[in-house]
């Protein structure tokens, strides 16, 4: 197993106001599950953001992918992101674009052609319950079908990470647990997986490691080998056949 | 990629409303200062011309019109014998009238008017003749006889429409300027309204380029109008403006006229601004998303 996301020590302050991480150090191996947890204003955001690169540390060291991310070159920042996936908190739908090509966006970017990113955004819109929605702006969707929304376009590209800011917050137990099988079969398939949740059944269920974060310190609390997550077979098995009908980047 | 599809919806833009109608008032400024240029350069270049390689000789009327006559004859002769001469022509009476036309009115055209000859020689300045050399020699055969050599006056007037045609050029720069200007300041707060869709662009692993193209093609398309919205408002203009240079009287000024050249010249100015709006506008992206993470 190799690292693909490693922090040494790093500190986070917004201006010239107090640090809101310190000494932050913790290594996720290739195929890891972890969720993020910590009371509000803990840092969760703060630390997701470093994560996918939106800020720069105040301090320390960041590595993505086994490379520094403070010595990369500009010009390389949107191949590395190219391989990350975020679902954010709010969302951060394009409000001017249907909900086909706001899950579309990171295979245009990519430059795919459109015959492909037509099966692959159609298929991934099925499974997530919006095939009746695609040519719906997301201004008129409830917050559950934009979070659906989402979700999609973090994972249409089979990033190797996928950061996940409350991914389960707005929708039914079903659709939750149906998410959270797609995460988990991304997640055999190689991708890093991070969810930031206050869920707590979500974390019961899917018994995964958790990095535990509060006034802005980081603790990794390891998985108890005994206690695994009971998998809802039918789900598992439709997220697998979806996911490797879905091109890798 | 389609366009369509990932493009930031600058055209709904509160800034974009005005901006086509501002480059359109800029265009249509940047059209007359080079249709201007251009005219008065037409101007200027005839009188450089004139100034440059003619000198007008006038031979005063005598009593006997043979006698004149002859001595004109004899004057032509030498001319063409004198070297650095290059052509020598008699200028038609009707022709003298109708210069003197604008100053003396109908008078002119009397028959007891006593109207000297003209003579028009081309001259080689290089050879070194002077218009003492030629008077000294025709002054042999008529005495009263005046050689005008036309630098000395109208060189004064060439530096005058020089100035003016620099003027023009120093108002179209600063059109371009103000242009410039205009989309540096309305892109940077496009992007400011489109922040979090630029962000989430980056997110998704948009280089730069991909991001600042889709406002250099906003650029493109306000330019373009605004460009043509110009063209059109300043087609009349300059066709009346043509219509009173070729009203002017004769012999008044050199006649300067809105040719096909022109018309050409002034179309260029679209293109030109609708380049310079898109480059300024993917020159001010790429600038601002450097600053970005």
């Amino acid at each position: 197993m190799t690292e693909v996301i490693k922090f040494e020590s790093v500190g986070l302050r917004y201006g010239l106001g107090p640090e809101v991480l310190q000494d932050i150090s913790f290594n996720l191996e290739t195929a890891s599950f972890h969720f993020l947890i910590g009371p509000s204003g803990a840092g969760k955001s703060s630390l997701l953001r470093l994560m996918y690169l939106a800020h720069r540390q105040t301090r320390g060291i960041i590595s993505l992918f086994g490379r520094d991310t403070a010595s990369l070159p500009r010009t390389e920042l949107p191949k590395l992101r190219r391989r990350i996936g975020v679902m954010f908190q709010d969302f951060r739908l394009l409000p001017h674009l249907t909900a086909f090509d706001n899950v579309a966006l990171p295979l245009r970017v990519a430059g795919m052609k459109e015959t492909k990113i037509k099966r692959y955004v159609e298929e991934l819109l099925v499974w997530v319950g919006l095939e009746n929605h695609m040519d719906v702006r997301p201004t008129t969707m409830s917050g559950g079908q934009q979070q659906r929304i989402a979700i999609a376009r973090a994972v249409i590209a089979r990033p190797k990470i996928l950061y996940a800011d409350e991914p389960t917050g707005n929708v039914d137990d079903r659709i939750a647990a149906r998410l959270m099988h797609l995460f988990d079969e991304l997640n055999k398939l190689g991708t890093t997986v991070i969810i930031a949740t206050h869920n707590e059944s979500i974390i019961q269920e899917f018994r995964r490691p958790i990095l535990r974060i509060e006034s802005g310190r980081l603790t990794v609390v390891p998985l108890d080998k005994d206690n695994k997550s009971s998998d809802n077979k039918s789900n598992v098995k439709r997220a697998t056949q979806l996911l490797e009908s879905l091109s890798p980047e | 990629m389609s366009l369509k599809q990932t493009n930031l919806a600058l055209a709904k833009d509160d800034t974009n409303r005005f901006l086509p109608w501002l480059i359109a008032f800029m265009s249509l400024l940047a059209i007359l200062s080079v249709a201007g240029f251009l005219l008065l350069k037409q101007v200027s270049d005839l009188f450089e011309y004139n100034s440059n390689d003619t000198m007008t000789i006038q031979v005063p009327s005598g009593n006997s019109e043979k006698r004149t006559n002859k001595k004109i004859t004899q004057i032509i002769n030498i001319l063409k014998e004198t070297g650095g001469v290059i052509e020598v022509s008699l200028v038609p009476k009707v022709e003298v009238i109708q210069l003197l036309k604008p100053w003396l009115g109908t008078i002119s055209e009397s028959q007891t008017l006593p109207l000297p000859q003209i003579i028009d020689i081309q001259i080689d300045r290089s050879s070194g003749i002077t218009p003492e050399k030629i008077s000294n020699v025709l002054t042999i055969i008529v005495p009263d006889i005046t050689v005008d050599d036309h630098s000395i006056w109208l060189i004064g007037l060439v530096k005058t429409l020089q100035s003016a045609e620099l003027m023009a050029l120093f108002i179209l720069l600063l059109i371009i300027f103000i242009i410039i200007g205009t989309v540096i300041f309305t892109t940077r707060t496009g992007m400011g309204i489109h922040k979090q869709t630029i962000e989430v662009l980056h997110f998704v692993g948009a280089h730069d380029d991909f991001i600042a193209r889709q406002f250099a093609i906003r650029g493109l398309v306000v330019g373009l109008q605004g460009g043509l919205i110009g063209f059109l408002f300043a087609i009349p203009i300059l066709y009346v403006f043509d219509n009173l240079l070729q009203n002017l009287e004769e012999g008044f000024l050199p006649k300067a006229e809105v040719n096909i050249f022109v018309w050409l010249s002034v179309a260029l100015v679209v293109p030109m601004i609708s380049s310079i709006t898109m480059l300024t506008a993917r020159g001010t992206v790429l600038k601002s998303l450097k600053k970005m993470l």
